[in-house]
């Protein structure tokens, strides 16, 4: 048995490390370790539209980035997955099998793919990304559901964006594809669903600049999705810096919403497709009592009422007896109202919320939004 | 202090001699890994003032280990009979204590053998080989259930079966015995009563109940270790009968329990006890976990954000997710016809956890205690029916209770 000694020993100093709270997560800071969570991108898109090129792309551009490639067979048990880790700056591209382990499900939060990717990011020491390419999803809302995690969980990955690639030849071909049968497309779907689309193969379409083909393409696009921003590309050589970081599931990150504050002319489409799938934009200025909207949103989104079927919802709101900025966004019925900051001075605090969807019935939408102002 | 999940947490120490803000750690602490409070100190001066008190912590934790090393030998013993570790979930055993870096105090000891269950008892598809092939397939996976009159009476009847099992295994709790022994009881219990009981062979897990002791949050595997006085333990009881699955967990006191953790598990009870009064038709599934976040952060507390109540039925675990944190996305309101569990996890410390290599026992990331209670419960036209209610029978071991059922 030892003797316990009659002196105290040097005590010694320690740093005592601050956990921070998920609002005070910066995107612009560099990452350091522990304090920023991975951005996941889910890729999608039709076989041949360039998915494998983009992330070809991605990982051989010199960026300094260390970046991980998910493929998955979204659907199928989670077991062994081959993730792609680019080494860095000129380095060889690493592949390597990774086994992301079968989480169990029960009574467990995070879905087993989230497990894995923690895991993932847990492994490397450092990560600057995720990409996660869906080789046979026809409707990306299930994943980015599973994504899409409450930040109270302070979670090592979070959703970045939904990327849909488009075959500029053949998108015309595709979208009217199910003309006749009830259920749409998958373009429709992986339109819808994107935040950012990736037009390719453009060369393929106007060789020599004949006029207005693409420009139309870009507008059937938008017609179905005006949120979504759209850029050209042959082979899938894109600005890193459009399609990375683009926090377009942060409620606080709200530069693209701002934008949506300044628009002058609406964002809604008319329908130029049998699918009934297009985009609205409904507003009203006077403030919005809070409990009216979300029973309003929850109608809509659970109940599915008046039959309208909302893909994507971003918006914001001016709220009664607050001086912030209220963002809202929903991906099927997952929906979510955040204060995000306070109204600038040089703003003109209103409610402007963007729908994408089947079946919107702009008349209904907007008699409801007027239903929920503060009296 | 720890005012809920999205406070900065882990601000400074106290220091243990004065209560000032406390920059400097006893390193003998540090090289044993025992609890940042405990060794904290402002100056040298305030550390040397409280020297000849402040050891008696080193030679508590060193006891502890030399008991061990007594209970080394001992589990050898068991090792050699066939008792083993638990590892993989539970598809594998292996003869040594696996490597890891323990968060508190608590080890794993080596588990029994898997107990048989006689050939007559209905059985769940995961019984056979460990997957829940139908429940993991199922579309009540992504719509919740209302429950017909006819199954509603089954899992009336089948969670009082499981209620008067755990309350078997609440009776038989003081030091000295072993959470395999208590899990006996469960599993003898069920049995005799024609229920299989759930938890076995579930992803392979590899008894009929868990056994959570004092930092174990959830999932722990009854094995030889002897509970202490002293120890808080939660068991988690589901029994499956005619069709359908009854859920409930409570934690008890061993022996005679700190004021710390008494009001660690009173605090826990409560919460639930407050979730429960809020369930009724319309009710968004969201607002129970706001419920019982205000509930435990006003005591200083903080909520297990990792692992959920769900739905129950036919099913072991379906949808919904119950959340039990605030600021949650759950989508959905309650209906009537509805059963699903509400199974709060409250730590004394960080809300983080950590998975011990067994791949189930789920442990606080700081070693600080944790404890937790748990209800099936059947929304109604008016309100809420708890299924898994205590009954007049049950054993008075809430002091808080007043020997009241």
């Amino acid at each position: 048995m030892e003797d316990e000694e009659e002196e105290a020993p040097l005590a010694v100093e320690v740093d005592e490390p601050i956990e921070l709270s998920s609002q005070n997560q910066l995107s612009s800071s560099p990452p350091k370790d522990g304090d920023v969570s991975v951005g996941v991108t889910v890729i999608t898109g039709y076989l041949g539209a360039g998915k494998s090129t983009l992330v070809n792309h991605i990982l051989n551009s010199q960026h300094g980035k260390r970046i991980a490639v998910i493929l998955n067979e979204f659907g199928e048990e989670i077991g062994v997955e081959r993730a792609m880790i680019n080494e860095g700056d000129g380095g060889a591209l690493v592949e390597e099998w990774v086994e992301l382990a079968n989480g169990c499900v029960c009574c467990t939060v995070k879905h087993s793919l989230v497990q894995a990717l923690e895991q993932l990011v847990q492994m490397k020491e450092r990560l600057d990304h995720i990409l996660l390419e869906t080789t046979g999803l026809a409707n990306p809302a299930p994943l980015a559901s599973v994504l899409w995690l409450d930040d109270q969980l302070e979670s090592a990955v979070k959703l970045d964006s939904i990327i849909t690639v488009v075959d500029a030849k053949n998108l015309r071909f595709q979208l009217n594809e199910h003309r006749s049968s009830s259920s749409f497309a998958e373009a429709y779907l992986q339109i819808a669903f994107a935040d950012v689309i990736i037009l390719n193969k453009v060369d393929l379409v106007s060789p020599e600049g004949s006029g207005g083909v693409l420009e139309e393409l870009e507008e059937e696009i938008h017609s179905i999705n005006a949120l979504a921003n759209i850029i050209r590309t042959v082979h899938c050589q894109v600005d890193l810096s459009k399609i990375l970081d683009c926090q377009a599931y942060d409620a606080t990150h709200i530069t693209r919403l701002e934008a949506l504050l300044e628009e002058s002319h609406t964002l809604s489409t008319q329908n130029l497709h049998d699918s009934g799938v297009r985009t609205l934009c409904i507003s009203e200025l006077r403030q919005v009592d809070l409990d009216k909207v979300r029973l309003w949103l929850e109608e809509i989104l659970w109940d599915k009422k008046y039959g309208m079927d909302v893909y994507r919802c971003k918006g914001v709101l001016s709220v009664q007896n607050s001086n912030q900025l209220h963002t809202l966004q929903a991906v099927k019925e997952i929906y979510e109202i955040v204060p995000a900051r306070d109204w600038k001075k040089e703003e003109k605090p209103m409610n402007k919320i963007v729908f994408i969807g089947h079946n919107l019935n702009e008349n209904i939408l907007l008699d409801a939004l007027r239903a929920c102002a503060a009296c | 202090m720890a005012g809920g999940s999205d406070v900065a947490e882990a601000a400074s120490q106290s220091c243990v001699q004065c209560g000032k803000p406390a920059h400097l750690q006893c390193p003998k602490c540090m090289e044993l890994k025992l609890p940042r409070e405990g060794a904290a100190f402002c100056t040298q001066d305030c550390f040397k003032a409280s020297w000849s008190s402040h050891k008696s912590v080193h030679l508590k934790a060193k006891l502890s280990t030399l008991g061990a090393g007594a209970l080394g030998e001992q589990n050898s013993d068991l090792v050699n009979e066939g008792w083993l570790y638990c590892l993989k979930k539970g598809q594998a055993r292996t003869p040594k204590l696996p490597h890891f870096d323990w968060t508190g105090t608590l080890r794993p000891y080596p588990i029994s053998s898997r107990r048989a269950v006689p050939a007559n008892i209905d059985q769940p598809d995961w019984a056979v080989d460990g997957i829940p092939k139908i429940e993991l397939n199922s579309d009540l996976q992504h719509v919740v259930e209302i429950k017909s009159p006819d199954q509603i009476e089954r899992m009336r009847e089948t969670c009082r079966i499981a209620r008067e099992v755990l309350d078997a295994a609440a009776r038989v709790i003081r030091p000295g015995i072993t959470t395999d022994e208590i899990d006996k009881v469960v599993h003898d219990a069920t049995i005799a009563a024609g229920g299989y009981p759930s938890p076995l062979n579930y992803h392979f897990f590899p008894k009929s109940c868990c056994t959570s002791v004092n930092e174990v949050i959830c999932h722990g595997i009854p094995d030889a270790r002897k509970l202490e006085d002293g120890d808080i333990v939660n068991i988690d009881v589901t029994v499956y009968y005619k069709g359908v699955h009854g859920d409930l967990n409570e934690t008890y006191f061993v022996g005679n329990v700190d004021e710390e953790s008494q009001r660690l598990v009173q605090c826990t009870y409560e919460s639930l006890e407050k979730a429960i009064s809020v369930v009724k038709p319309g009710m968004r599934f969201r607002e129970v976990g706001e419920v019982i976040n205000r509930h435990a952060s006003m005591s200083g507390l903080s909520v297990v954000k990792s692992y959920c109540g769900h739905g129950i039925g036919k099913l072991f675990h379906c949808a919904p997710d119950i959340l039990h944190y605030g600021r949650n996305k759950a989508v959905g309101v309650m209906k009537a016809g509805q059963t699903f569990t509400i199974e709060p996890m409250i730590n004394a410390g960080v809300w983080r956890d950590r998975m011990w290599p067994d791949g189930w026992t789920a442990v606080t990331a700081d070693g600080k205690r944790s404890a937790q209670f748990e209800h099936t419960l059947l929304v109604t036209e008016t309100g809420v029916e708890v299924l898994t209610a205590r009954l007049p029978s049950s054993p008075s071991v809430f002091p808080w209770l007043n020997n009241a059922s």
